[in-house]
């Protein structure tokens, strides 16, 4: 999209309370600076598909978008493009992703930072719960170092939790990986959550950030599952990594069975709140997520992946008792006192093997509970 | 008595002026109190000078009710109490049975000479009964006299404190009879059925949980100020329940100084005996900064930190105090008292307790566990805010506390009672006698550094721990502390080991911290 317009269809994206089907009803009615001026005069309102998608405060939407249209300045708003080094796609530029051309709820407008290209198959998505343990933000960070030095695009939301464990995997690789590739739910200008400003910048400048939302759109509750459905329109197979039984991961699910894109779900235990929904999911037939080879496999991609061992490791000597402490650790998160009980140690004994695995960086202790890392 | 006949202007005329020793209580401490009374011809009328408080003031109306109950005379004269030194504020109802007995004598209803020596405290009912007061010990404490007339129920508890000879008197009645020579002073009540000792839980009711009893027993042996963060249920005020047991009994001055505290703050004491207990006080959440810090008027009267002198202050559920509540804490933890000024007055109140504190990790209880907690950033982050970093930071001990498995409650082996650890901990409190301090807590940071010397593991451990991270400059010094409680506690001598480190290391988490997982 060029010129004038790029102003003018932001500026429509912008009007309070439009989300990805009343823009593409606006849109329908013809070029966006006119369109745009009919919100202006007030002269828009009864055409049919627009009156379907207003619903029944119809008249209160069209007031309002008028009194916001009359206050905005769309030229600004392309020279606003051109200052923050973001790009507006439509369907009918060449750089529009091909997998969202063949989309049934394709984006219209989509805003890009970074370098477009990076968007391309074969891709994987790896999505999952923002407060997610150990065990999951390691399997993540694994898989997106492994599917990154394969070649696969890494697609993700740029969430806390899972989503920055992903994308940081595939920074791990730097040059040698295909780039990153983050669909997130607010403006491009708008961090959102600004713990993960760095990564955000991050996956900009080595990949491409993709947003739906125009810039200066904030995060609001219903963009992130429109957000969800872009990363698995993009994604060849969706790996869940960690999710509660209701978790918003499992809206991506949906929109990927949808598409008839492969699920998958990084098996957890049976207790664990933080992977119920994944469990359940492999209960509901999904294939379970064991490692990078088989989601290679299934791309048909062929790569030489380190046998599933992630870094390797280098033989540190331990003690006995180290490697008793590390072996109890291995079923999940322990208490100290459970770990005092099953070890068998004093607790001197322990706080000195637990205080020097800790300092090694093996162990991590967070509230009364141990995990192992890594 | 001075009786002056003069005879300037033809016409004699009676000035009669007769003091007696008595006590007022400000803060913790005794105020001596002299009662003069005054009566002279003129138009009948009774006036109280010398700064009386309401409740003082309004002895007019006992003390002329209790005359006439008691079969004396009101004086048909003017009548003038002054309560010397005129300047300091005189606060309850302790001095009515003082100017009574000045009264009496005063109008003649009673000889001069039964004065001589003799203190009262007590406040009189409108029937004449004679009745004891908030803040008796104190007030006592600091009379000299030798007889000194109370009510009969605290005779007992007064002779305690007091060295002077006690007149337990029932009524306002059988004082003045005594004081007449027409009866005997009434005998002491007989001595009351020593009351049950109090039952403090034991330890060996605890089950599981051998962190956080390791942690008592090193709160108590080095009076280390301990924070336990764990979901409902964890047990945490159980464990703290159980701390004052194992913390040494109170030395005489101790216990009379406990006793003092209590009293001016109106609490229930034993009457039989300076209890040794340690003093365990656990305030609610809604508490009031005053009732907390002290300064209540009219007397300013102790809170919850001057009651828990020499003993224990447990703060439930930490988090739901008002932080300026909280905060208010920080000087009576550094200095071990509190100064309380008011217009009135200012006062030095005691405040040297060991500090327990109790919480949730955030508002659903869970957060401690990956994977479990529903709350959300920024739910837990407002909840982490109310505790303010310099409070966190006194602290020493910082346990996380988690709840049991079932199967340990029923088939764990019972730990180790009270009584023994009790020993321990004693034990511990020797080797820090040797270092001239009753506990490590109190030992300057200048000290500590000579006071535990590290061997190489010790050092190579904190090396690390520094280097990654997971211990400051700051919690270092507190770490060595730590440290030095769990080495007198195991009998080892210096340097500290690897051992002591780590487990030092383990008691003291970064609660509220939340798991930096990204």
């Amino acid at each position: 999209m060029r010129g004038a317009d790029v102003g003018f269809a932001t500026a429509l994206a912008s009007l309070p309370k439009v989300g990805p089907a009343r823009l593409a009803r606006l849109l329908d009615l013809g070029e966006p600076g006119e369109v745009f001026e009919r919100v202006c005069t007030g002269a828009l309102g009864d055409e049919p598909g627009l009156v379907e998608a207003l619903g029944a405060s119809r008249a209160d939407l069209l007031a309002s978008w008028r009194h916001h249209a009359r206050a905005m300045d769309p030229e600004g708003l392309g020279r606003l493009h051109h200052d923050l080094g973001i790009r507006l796609l439509c369907a009918a530029d060449a750089a529009y992703p091909d997998a969202f051309r063949t989309d049934p709820e394709p984006p219209r407008l989509l805003w890009v930072a970074g370098d477009i290209g990076a968007v391309r198959s074969p891709a994987v998505a790896i999505v999952g719960a923002r407060r997610c343990t150990r065990y999951g933000h390691d399997v993540a960070r694994r898989f997106g170092r492994e599917l990154a030095s394969a070649g696969v695009t890494v697609v993700s939301g740029l969430a806390l939790g899972i989503d920055a464990a992903a994308h940081a995997g595939v920074l791990d690789v730097e040059e040698a990986g295909a780039p990153p590739v983050g669909v997130v739910g607010t403006g491009l200008d708008v961090v959102y959550p600004r713990r993960n400003a760095g990564l955000w910048h991050s996956v900009a400048q080595c990949g491409v950030l993709l947003s739906e939302a125009p810039p200066g759109a904030s995060a609001e509750p219903w963009r992130f599952p429109a957000r969800n459905r872009l990363i698995a329109a993009l994604a060849d197979i969706v790996v869940v990594v960690e999710s509660t039984e209701r978790g918003g991961s499992l809206y991506t699910v949906d929109e990927a069975m949808a598409r008839d894109v492969e699920v998958r779900a990084v098996p957890g235990p049976v207790n664990a709140p933080s992977s119920a929904g994944t469990n359940r999911l492999l209960a509901d037939g999904a294939a379970p997520a064991l490692g990078t080879g088989e989601l290679l496999e299934s791309l048909g991609v062929v790569a030489d992946v380190p046998g599933g061992a992630g870094r390797a490791e280098q033989p540190v000597y331990r003690d006995p008792d180290e490697v008793e402490v590390l072996d109890i650790l291995t079923t999940g998160s322990v208490t100290f006192d459970e770990l005092a009980e099953r070890s068998g140690l004093g607790l001197e004994r322990l706080g000195l093997v637990t205080a020097r695995l800790q300092a090694e960086g093996v162990v991590q202790r967070s509230g009364g509970w141990y995990e192992r890392r890594g | 008595m001075v009786v002056d006949a003069s005879a300037d202007d033809g016409e004699a005329r009676l000035v009669v002026f007769t003091t007696i020793s008595s006590a007022t209580v400000l803060g913790v401490e005794g105020q001596p109190v002299t009662v003069e009374a005054h009566v002279s011809s003129g138009l009948p009328g009774f006036s109280i000078v010398g700064l009386p408080d309401t409740a003082c003031r309004e002895a007019r109306d006992r003390v002329r009710a209790a005359l006439l109950s008691s079969g004396c005379q009101w004086p048909q004269k003017r009548v003038t109490v002054n309560l010397a030194p005129s300047g300091v504020r005189k606060v309850g109802s302790g001095l009515d049975l003082a100017i009574a007995l000045a009264l009496l004598v005063a109008d003649d209803q009673l000889g001069v000479e039964c004065l001589d020596g003799l203190a009262a405290v007590g406040e009189l009912g409108l029937d004449g009964t004679v009745r004891g007061v908030p803040g008796i010990v104190p007030a006592v404490d600091a009379i000299t006299a030798d007889e000194l007339v109370v009510a009969r129920d605290v005779a007992h508890l007064v002779g305690l404190v007091t060295d002077a000879k006690v007149r337990a008197v029932a009524t306002l009645h059988e004082a003045v009879a005594a004081l007449a020579g027409e009866d005997p002073w009434p005998p002491l009540p007989p001595r009351p059925d020593p009351d049950p000792p109090t039952r403090v839980p034991d330890l060996a009711d605890v089950r599981g949980q051998h962190a956080a009893r390791r942690a008592l027993e090193i709160a108590a042996a080095g009076g280390h100020h301990l924070l336990m963060v764990g979901p409902p249920g964890a047990g945490k005020t159980m464990l703290a329940r159980r701390l004052p047991g194992l913390l040494p009994r109170l030395d005489p001055a101790q216990s009379l100084a406990v006793t003092k505290i209590h009293s001016a703050a109106g609490l229930s004491l034993p009457s039989d005996r300076l209890s040794a207990d340690p003093p365990f006080r656990d305030p609610h959440h809604s508490t009031t900064m005053v009732a907390l810090i002290g300064g209540g008027a009219p007397t300013l009267r102790p809170g919850e930190v001057s009651c828990a002198t020499h003993g224990v202050l447990f703060l439930d559920e930490l988090g739901e105090f008002p932080p300026h509540v909280l905060d208010a804490l920080r000087q009576p933890l550094e200095q071990g008292s509190i100064r309380i000024s008011r217009a009135a007055a200012s006062v030095v109140l005691p405040a040297h307790f060991l500090l327990v504190a109790a919480m949730n990790p955030c508002p659903c209880g869970e957060a401690n566990r990956p994977g479990y907690c529903r709350c959300s950033d920024r739910e837990r982050a407002r909840y982490r805010r109310r505790l303010s970093g310099p409070l966190l930071d006194r602290f020493d001990l910082r346990i996380d506390v988690t709840r049991p498995d079932t199967n340990r409650l029923l088939g764990g082996e019972p730990g180790a009672s009270t009584a023994t650890v009790a020993a321990r901990v004693a034990a511990a409190r020797a080797r820090a006698a040797g270092r001239g301090v009753r506990c490590n807590a109190e030992l300057a940071d200048a000290r500590l550094e000579a006071a535990t010397p590290l061997d190489a593991g010790a050092t190579a451990l904190l090396d690390t721990a520094l280097r990654v991270g997971s211990l400051t400059a700051r919690g270092l010094t507190r770490v060595r502390r730590l440290a030095l409680t769990i080495a007198d506690l195991a009998g080892t001598e210096a340097p500290l080991t690897a051992e002591h480190v780590g487990m030092a290391l383990a008691l003291r988490s970064e609660p509220l911290t939340r798991s930096e997982a990204a």
